[in-house]
């Protein structure tokens, strides 16, 4: 029937909105990265159940990716946030 | 040899023939506002965000943190165009012609709406002037609160007849009229 | 007479008379009743048949969880199978007729199953019917879905409208009885969005039913004063009608409000139903609880009932259920009820009491059985005596009625939808709401709470507890002064012992106490395996009634406690919901929205028939008069723009503006092939991959200036386009300045191609076109005559002289109209995407049907565009992999038949010469097939396996759905033009 994601741009919002692209995790490896590291980011992704990190596409709101970190059994939400400030974060980290 | 190009709105075959005196649940299409997309440019997004909020004639419709829609009735694309074009960090583009830009008023603005959307559209949590995008029936679009019983919103041309039909089906039961509001 | 209307009572309106028939006979009830309760005022006890043993069944509740009085409503197209009568609110000239019975109500052949029952036992069907397997389908399934079942759907189409619709609130009260009436009171005086829905027609739950006084006046009363001062909060919606179904995630409650189901002649303007989504950040349960029948034998004979639905009929409907009521209880209940039947007047003929000794009050001059029990019934279409057992001793007692009460159960399902177990209560004997933290909590009867002012006082309690946590606080409500009330407490009794016939524990499937004592002997022990051997709880009440006396039962079997047992699993919906409320407004030619192209009225008008691509209408061809198949226009067309001109609409192509100084790099990166030098005014052919080296979409990319670009992408893929991009940007590489946005819907874009497309074009267009001032790929503004400013690319799909003009949509009609015009005297036609198909295949330019989500560049003839010097581009890495680049991949070719009169079709596969059609012996596949009125047969484009060494083999192009075989040259993928000289004239 429905569930809500909170976009930190245009708030609660169905999931009609949106489009998920799958795990948030991996960064894309530098051109110059091993073969591994590239098979690994392409192809190899974790299937948790529980706890996740996730692209998600506020496609009929304001366009911007949003990393959404939720429970994927209970769809407990635990944040939001925009995909840029995930990836300065993770940059930083 | 010149050309003399007739411009026809996409709602035209909606609303042609069945303009009737409004009622008080009434939809009003305008005819030709100029609506630009404005486009915040990296580190530029507040910088923009405050001249656009200062520009004369126009209204600020919020898409996302670097993306606007600027609304006129009154001022015409080439006036719109120089106040964007003086905007530093802005990049503009002309939908014009790619949105439709609809007015619905009335006692029952809220009951319809919440055929459409799945936002809460309560006073306390869209206030007058906020604006945001959000599907409104099934379609990509952007609600504005104008008045306390008024909003605007703006749907792809591609949609719009898709959308009307759906807004008029949804305000069969408050018998909301239709038209061109100029 | 047995069961009649009172002179007086209830809260049915006597004043308004209303008509309606059952199984064609006319009867009279008054508004405000239900189905139900108008039958049993017109002593029509018999309302329905069982639906495996075609048993004669009555009405058991008087209210959703009837499972035995099953009725279609409705007439013609708006026939509703399996109306529950205790719910459907009488109107007038209902119609209403009984369900699987032949030929009547009274006489049923179907009773014979009855007589077979000791064969027809739990999973009956799986051990009789095994084989042979082939009579399963044809024989066993037909014959058994006939003798067995419920109404039947009609096969029109449904007239009525139906709508969805989203509403928030502080706080949702579900259930309008004693509870929710305080909470929402309690809330709504606060000033809190509230919403209060109930499923009945009229608010007040089990207080319209109860003979308890409150505040002063009879308990009724008391809640239509309630809801009268609910109604006049403008922060409080009353939702009467609306059933709240369903909990999903992150507080949506789903509900359906039955707008107009109660309607002699509905509105044309308003929803027959209506679909909520209700965003509440706080809610309660104030559903109440459920009167469990005793598993007693013979405990399905109509005229057994429980007591509070007893209660129900006769206060608030004035309707007294028999003239000879006999009571069968093991709590307060059945006591209460023989109060409000003597009181009423009517004759109570014994009280049988499982339990040895109770301080209920007897009403006076009434026989108490104390320790008794009923082992069977006696009647046929009603109930006409009982045989009542104490320690040893049998008798018969004569009644035409019997009020069972085995205790209460909450009605926690909807906070058990979202994986939470319901709670056992070895004190309350019942399974309990399971704590949810707060945000949804159970109230009065639903939170286990027995009497009328405990249930009272504790929904106001829980309106207060969920506003502080909203951070709102309310004034303490004055609770009402509660006289008469009774304990409802119960000594739990699963089963009765001894008894003289099946005792039944789910009514509606038919499902007995003898059936779970097999499932737990031949294995199926789990409660979920229970359920599903015997089918106890899955019927259309989904087993609100017997599900919890099944767990009972199976604990007692067992030897265990029923917590151990647990209970099945809860979903939605709590009762049924219509396709139609499901669907809303989304069915025929609104199942989804359209898009529509600026151009589609100059399609129209040039007479095109359109084809559906994704949410577009396209224009598909433009058939003229005499043309009698689409091939012949296609044909015309494709002949008319090779020789003359032809214009059609790519106005669905996606269009996206790209801005910033990084913006050479962001497509440099994004595209394969090279775009950093891509000078102003010039468009360029784009292919991007996806990050694992596999092709993923084309288009072209045209630069206005130095920063800022316009890119056109497949009509398909335009949203993936701008998503991919979009996310790149904002992941990627977040250091380029570069902003996008789509404008797709802002441009009317037509291509006009052939040799005199320039002529015909310079008449449209003020500025110079010739081939010097914009050569192949030019792509700049331009100024059409009459001042419109408009966008001009060089670029061709064809092969021919062209070029694509997008104008803003509102002018593109007029545009389209006098490039037509201006093209008039050269032969200029419409054409369509089926004639751009063919176009393309001739001139071997792909699409999706070969960038297929498989094939590299290289494969498609396109590995030299990849700019491999380029130090990133997305799917750069993946692309060298050894299985993107081995020598027997499948490779563009083309194909002609060596016979010209024969036909190759798309998806048929390739073998070589002499080769049988087998998977190792396949070689590849056509993927794109037409005829080419160019060359006068049939062409194609398809990938073979290391095909472009291979130009010049005959191979065999196997259809084995049409079962052909085509003998065809391998040939370079294109047929026309290879020189591209015609780009260039």
């Amino acid at each position: 029937m429905a569930s809500l994601i909170t976009c930190p741009h245009c708030g609660a919002r169905p999931k009609e909105e949106f489009s998920v692209r799958g795990a948030a995790m991996p960064a894309r490896p530098s051109p110059m990265a091993k073969d591994e590291a590239w098979h690994a980011y392409v192809y190899i992704r974790d299937n948790p159940k529980g706890r996740y990190q996730e692209y998600w596409h506020h496609a009929a709101g304001c366009r911007r990716w949003l990393v959404v970190d939720r429970d994927n059994l209970t769809h407990d939400v635990f944040g939001v946030t925009d995909a840029a400030d995930f990836v300065q974060a993770r940059g930083i980290e | 040899m010149s050309i003399n190009l007739l411009h026809r709105h996409v709602l035209e075959d909606y609303i042609s023939g069945f303009e009737t005196d409004p009622n008080p649940n009434h939809v009003a299409v305008s005819r030709r506002p100029v609506i630009f997309s404005v486009l915040a440019h990296r580190g530029q997004e507040t910088a923009v965000a405050e001249a656009l909020g200062s520009a004369h004639g126009v209204v600020l419709r919020f898409c996302s943190p670097s993306e606007w829609l600027l609304v006129s009735r009154t001022a015409g694309p080439a006036t719109v165009a120089g106040i964007l074009s003086d905007i530093a960090g802005a990049s503009f583009a002309d939908q014009s012609d790619g949105r439709v830009l609809m007015t619905i008023s009335g006692p029952s603005v809220r009951n319809i709406l919440g055929k459409c959307v799945a936002v809460d559209l309560h006073p306390e949590v869209f206030a007058e002037d906020y604006s945001a995008n959000m599907l409104f029936c099934h379609v990509a679009a952007n609600v504005a609160r104008s008045g306390p019983d008024t909003f605007e919103i703006i749907v792809p041309r591609s949609l719009a007849g898709s959308a009307f039909e759906e807004l008029l089906e949804m305000g069969r039961e408050h018998a909301l009229t239709r038209g061109f509001s100029d | 007479m047995t069961s009649y209307r009172l002179a007086s009572g209830g809260a049915a309106n006597r004043g308004r008379s209303l008509t309606f028939t059952f199984d064609g006979r006319t009867y009279k009830g008054f508004e405000g009743d239900t189905l139900a309760s108008a039958l049993l005022a017109n002593d029509q006890m018999l309302m329905a048949r069982s639906f495996k043993y075609h048993r004669p069944r009555g009405v058991v509740t008087a209210g959703s969880a009837e499972p035995n009085a099953l009725m279609t409503i409705g007439a013609g197209a708006r026939s509703e199978p399996n109306a529950r009568a205790t719910v459907v609110e009488l109107y007038d000239r209902l119609v209403a007729v009984s369900q699987n019975r032949w030929p009547s109500l009274k006489h049923d052949f179907g009773a014979l199953n009855n007589v077979l029952s000791p064969f027809l036992g739990a999973g009956f069907y799986y051990k009789t019917f095994m084989w042979p397997a082939l009579f399963w389908e044809k024989l066993y399934e037909p014959l058994i879905r006939r003798a067995a079942g419920l109404g039947k759907a009609v096969m029109q189409a449904d007239p009525d409208r139906y709508e969805k619709s989203w509403t928030h609130c502080d706080l949702l009260v579900i259930g309008a009885g004693p509870a929710g009436l305080t909470a929402a009171l309690a809330a709504g005086r606060a000033g809190a969005r509230v919403i209060l829905a109930d499923e009945g027609f009229r608010l007040g739950g089990s207080m319209l039913s109860e003979s308890a006084m409150v505040g002063g006046m009879p308990a009724c009363d008391f809640a239509t004063t309630t809801v009268e001062e609910l109604a006049t909060l403008p922060n409080v919606t009353l939702m009467p009608r609306t059933t709240v179904f369903g909990w999903y995630d992150d507080m949506v409650f789903g509900a359906v409000e039955r707008v107009q189901k109660h309607v002699a002649t509905p509105s044309p303007d308003l929803p027959m139903e209506r679909l909520w989504r209700i965003v509440a950040k706080r809610a309660i349960l104030a559903a109440g609880a459920e009167e469990r029948p005793l598993v007693f034998g013979g405990n399905d004979r109509p005229g057994v009932m429980t007591a509070g639905a007893i209660r129900t009929y006769l206060n608030r409907y004035g309707v007294a259920v028999g003239g000879k009521v006999a009571v069968f209880t093991n709590g307060g209940s059945g006591y209460r009820t023989a109060a409000d039947l003597v009181a009423r007047g009517v004759d109570v003929t014994a009280i049988i009491d499982a339990r040895p000794g109770s301080a209920d009050p007897v009403p006076q001059g009434i026989r108490v059985i104390r320790g008794g029990s009923v082992t069977d019934t006696r009647g046929w279409h009603r109930i006409d005596g009982l045989i009542a057992e104490r320690s040893g001793f049998e008798e018969v007692i004569a009644c035409d009625a019997l009020a069972m009460s085995g205790g209460w159960s909450p009605v926690v399902h909807l906070m058990c939808q979202r994986g939470a177990k319901p709670v056992w209560s070895d004190e309350k004997q019942a399974f309990m709401a399971p704590d949810l933290g707060g945000a949804f909590v159970a109230a009065g009867s639903a939170a286990g709470f027995d009497g009328l002012s405990d249930c009272l006082k504790d929904g106001a309690a829980k309106a207060h507890t969920v506003l502080e946590s909203l951070g709102r606080r309310a004034l303490p409500l004055a609770l009402p002064r509660v006289e008469g009330e009774y304990d409802a407490s119960f000594a739990p009794l699963w089963y009765v012992p001894g008894a003289k016939n099946k005792a039944f524990v789910d009514f509606q499937n038919d499902v007995h106490v003898g059936d779970l004592g097999l499932a737990q002997r031949e294995g199926f022990r789990h409660i979920e395996h229970t359920k599903r051997y015997t089918t106890a709880g899955m019927a259309t009440d989904q087993g609100k009634l017997g599900n919890i006396n099944t767990v009972g039962i199976v604990a007692g079997m067992r030897g265990v406690s029923p917590a151990e047992i647990g209970t099945t699993t809860f979903r939605p919906f709590y009762t049924p919901v219509s396709f139609g409320a499901l669907a809303g407004s989304a069915r025929a030619e609104h199942a989804a929205p359209v898009r529509t192209s600026p151009l589609a009225g100059w399609a129209r008008k040039n007479g095109a028939a359109f084809v559906e691509a994704g949410p577009w209408h396209r224009s598909a061809w433009f058939p003229r008069e005499g043309e009698k198949t689409w091939r012949e226009s296609v044909d015309r067309e494709v002949l008319n723009v090779r020789a003359n001109a032809g214009l059609c609409d790519v106005s669905t192509l996606g269009k996206i503006e790209i801005f910033g100084a990084g913006a050479a790099e962001f497509l440099d990166r994004i595209y394969c092939n090279g775009f950093l030098k891509l000078p102003v005014g010039k468009a360029r052919y784009g292919l991007m991959l996806r990050e694992d080296g596999i092709v993923f979409d084309d288009g072209t990319t045209s630069r206005l200036s130095e920063n800022h670009y316009v890119m056109t992408t497949t009509t398909a893929y335009a949203a993936e386009v701008l998503s991919h991009m979009e996310f790149a940007a904002q992941t990627f590489w977040p250091e380029l300045d570069v902003r996008f946005v789509s404008v797709t819907d802002q441009w009317a874009q037509m291509s006009l191609a052939g040799p005199k497309a320039r002529i015909i074009l310079g008449r449209v267009v003020q500025d110079d076109i010739s081939d010097a001032a914009f050569p192949f790929l030019a792509a700049k503004e331009v100024t059409l005559r009459g001042g419109l400013r408009a966008r001009l690319f060089r670029i061709s799909f064809s092969g021919e002289l062209a070029y694509e003009l997008a104008v803003p949509a509102g002018f593109g009609e007029a545009v389209a109209d006098a490039i037509m015009d201006a093209g008039h005297e050269d032969g200029i036609c419409a054409y369509g995407v089926e004639a751009l198909n063919v176009l393309r295949v001739e001139k071997g330019h792909v699409t999706h049907s070969e960038l297929e989500g498989r094939t590299t560049a290289d494969d498609v003839g396109l590995g030299r565009m990849m700019a491999m010097q380029k130090p990133d581009f997305i799917g750069k890495r993946l692309s060298t992999r050894f299985g993107l680049t081995a020598a027997d991949r499948l490779q563009l070719v083309g194909l002609k038949p060596v016979e010209a009169d024969k036909e190759i079709r798309a998806g048929a596969h390739l073998l070589k010469d002499q080769a049988k059609p087998s998977l190792a012996n396949d070689q590849g596949f056509v993927s794109s097939a037409c005829f080419s009125p160019t060359l006068g047969h049939f062409i194609a484009l398809a990938m073979l396996k290391s095909g472009r060494e291979r130009f010049g083999e005959k191979i065999i192009v196997w259809d084995g759905l049409r079962g052909t075989e085509v003998p065809a040259e391998v040939c370079p993928p294109v047929f026309v033009d290879p020189e591209n000289t015609k780009l260039h004239l």
